[in-house]
């Protein structure tokens, strides 16, 4: 549920995905790409041999037309099995996800198990899933091991989410999936915030906002 | 958005409290010449008075102002060092008090998630204990079910071999009664013949009355008549034997069982002693198909019981035989004004040789008879009893289709 008072309209968008599929990559990388007016240090909570014990949390806004501030708060899940408890707490409030899943073969079973929990948390914190602004990014696709797209599209091209190839490593699509986010997100929020009729802002210039494009 | 939300926007006043506050704020007063404010985001000081004409520098933590450092005092660059100073220290807290936050909301879920197990653990215990006493039911309820089956294949059994015995004794003792009775006849006829020398005998009668023959040939008439009457009895326990183990042969006829009750009552009634009286009160029953000489057997058998409990009451009483028919059942009740049976006894007279009587005025065989040949027509038989006040034997077959 976004945030929303009369000078500032916050946003929640959480990367959720198994362990170690590029989810904190993707924020660093988002850090480095993006221009928006307003974008802060990405915070990365207490690691432990290089994983995210909590979050990652990357704050990004720009200023509407009608001088409201929009703000987007960007955070990622630990992956962890261990963790479900903080995962369900991170996830808790987002409103859109972005579902980082590790393009290698061997990682489709962890693949599958997250995005049920996926789901099974959604339901748990009290998110419609059917109407969660979501896409699938397949990660690591520099990788050798790599699923072939055309295989990734026969089995997710029926599906209602979006799809996208990343290698988040190297910086690629990183912001499209992120731009496609932003999309689905104005889509769902726009008739109940406003976004075009209070503060003059298309699709276009919400994500360019927040992407940084002039 | 709640206060206890990890991701909330943290704002000065959660991150300092004003006793932190104050600390930071008093080395910040040194740090920079003598003068220091320290401002929240919305522009409100909590600590120190922001003097007029002070310089200024906000601190962000994520994109909008949590704090703002004001000196009169201090020059850019200091104010910029003590910007950064507070920075830190900022960081530092924010990130301490988002983890801690954060740690208490996945507690709270792992915690709601165990009592979520807990619940379906509960639930399926409780399945499972539903089901052990379930099955515990079914084995009893089994158990019990061959154990009676049990005895009653004990009991057929133990019928068979009784019927059997039954059978060839019947056999065996009909041979010498056949010869006993006919030597008996003859013998009556010679005794006959024998007194019959009295009335030639005038001469010589006083040696007729030294032997005292007069007395030996009343008596030996006495005798005759009592051997006879109890090779009669004799006969009658070899006819009921015989019965008794032909329960199952014969052959089938649609028949009104009311029929061969009248039938039954008829041969009983030729032999009630004086001060018995026998009623019947039959009702139309539909024809059913049965085995009509074991039937009048088994009625006959209980009419003979309800006449021999009467006499043995020693007193007048009636024996009412009532006949009926619901849509599902055929009922028979034979109700005498007897001596009764006490529980002990009840208990026991469907068993073959069973009696209540003194040994050698029954052979027991009239009720065992009577229920083998009942079952054999899927009826069922029982009896009430009160002593001294009489039995009431109900027999009931299932109406015919
Ligand atoms: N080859 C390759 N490695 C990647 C890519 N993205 C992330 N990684 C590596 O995968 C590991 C886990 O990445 P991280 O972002 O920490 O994963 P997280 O657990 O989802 O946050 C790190 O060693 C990354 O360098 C990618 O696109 N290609
Ligand atoms: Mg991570």
């Amino acid at each position: 549920m976004p945030e929303l008072d009369d000078k500032r309209l916050s946003f929640k968008l959480v990367y959720y995905g198994p362990a170690q599929s590029g989810k904190t990559t993707n924020l660093l990388r988002l850090h480095d790409l993006l221009a928006p007016e307003l974008k802060g240090e990405v915070m990365t909570m207490e690691t432990q041999d290089d994983r995210t014990l909590f979050f990652d949390l990357l704050p990004l806004g720009f200023r509407a037309p009608s001088g409201l501030l929009i703000k987007c708060r960007l955070f990622t899940v630990p992956g962890q099995v261990a963790h479900d408890g903080t995962r369900k707490a991170v996830l808790s409030r987002a409103d859109g996800v972005a579902f980082i899943a590790d393009n290698q073969r061997d990682q489709e079973t962890n693949n599958a198990e997250s995005f049920r929990s996926l789901t099974e948390n959604c339901a748990r914190v009290g998110i419609d899933f059917e109407r969660l602004p979501l896409l699938v990014q397949f990660n690591k696709c520099d990788l050798p091991s790599a699923v072939p797209e055309a295989e990734i599209l026969g089995r997710w091209g029926n599906t209602p989410w979006p799809v996208h190839f990343a290698s988040a490593l190297h910086g690629r699509g990183v912001r499209e999936t992120f731009a496609t986010l932003l999309s689905l997100l104005y889509h769902r929020q726009n008739a109940a915030c406003g976004l075009a009729e209070q503060h003059g802002l298309s699709e276009a210039a919400f994500v360019a906002g927040l992407l940084g494009q002039p | 958005m709640s206060d206890a939300n990890f991701d909330r926007e943290w704002q000065l006043g959660d991150l300092l409290d004003p006793a932190q506050l104050a600390r930071v704020g008093g080395a910040l007063t040194t740090l920079l010449g003598g003068d220091c404010a320290i401002a929240d985001g919305n522009g409100n000081a909590r600590f120190g008075r922001i003097a007029p004409g002070a310089r200024h520098r906000a601190v962000a933590l994520e994109l909008e102002p949590v704090a703002v450092v004001h000196s009169a005092s201090a020059d850019d660059r200091q104010l910029a060092a003590a910007g950064e100073l507070l920075h830190g220290i900022l960081r530092t807290q924010v990130r301490y008090h988002m983890a801690s936050a954060l740690h208490l909301e996945a507690v709270a879920e792992d915690f709601e998630s165990l009592k979520r197990k807990h619940a379906h653990l509960q639930a399926s215990e409780a399945r499972y204990r539903q089901l052990a006493a379930e099955l515990d039911a079914r084995v009893k309820a089994q158990v019990a079910q061959l154990e009676e089956r049990q005895q009653m294949l004990y009991e057929a059994e133990k019928l068979a071999s009784v019927g059997q015995l039954a059978a060839g004794m019947a056999h065996e003792i009909n041979n010498p009664l056949g010869f006993v009775r006919s030597n008996l006849s003859s013998f009556q006829r010679y005794l006959t013949q024998f007194s019959s020398l009295r009335e030639r005998l005038t001469k010589d009668l006083p040696a007729w009355q030294a032997l005292d023959l007069d007395f030996l040939i009343e008596d030996g008439r006495e005798l005759l008549h009592e051997s006879d009457q109890g090779l009669e009895r004799i006969a009658r326990i070899v006819g009921d034997l015989k019965a008794f183990s032909n329960v199952d042969r014969a052959s089938e006829a649609f028949t009104d069982i009311n029929e061969c009750i009248r039938q039954a009552a008829a041969v009983i009634e030729a032999q009630l002693p004086p001060g018995i009286g026998l009623q019947l009160d039959l009702l139309p029953m539909p024809s059913m198909v049965c085995l009509p000489g074991h039937l009048k057997q088994a009625l006959f058998n209980i009419l003979r019981n309800a006449v021999q409990a009467v006499s043995d009451s020693g007193k007048p009483g009636t024996i009412k035989v009532s006949s009926q028919a619901t849509a599902d059942t055929l009922s028979i009740r034979i109700q005498d004004t007897g001596v009764g049976m006490r529980a002990d006894q009840l208990e026991h007279a469907f068993e073959p040789f069973y009696t209540t009587r003194g040994v050698g005025r029954g052979a027991g065989l009239g009720l065992s008879t009577a229920r083998s040949i009942v079952l054999a027509h899927s009826g069922t038989i029982s009896l009430s009893s009160r002593p001294d006040a009489g039995t009431t034997v109900t027999i009931d077959f299932p109406a015919p289709p």
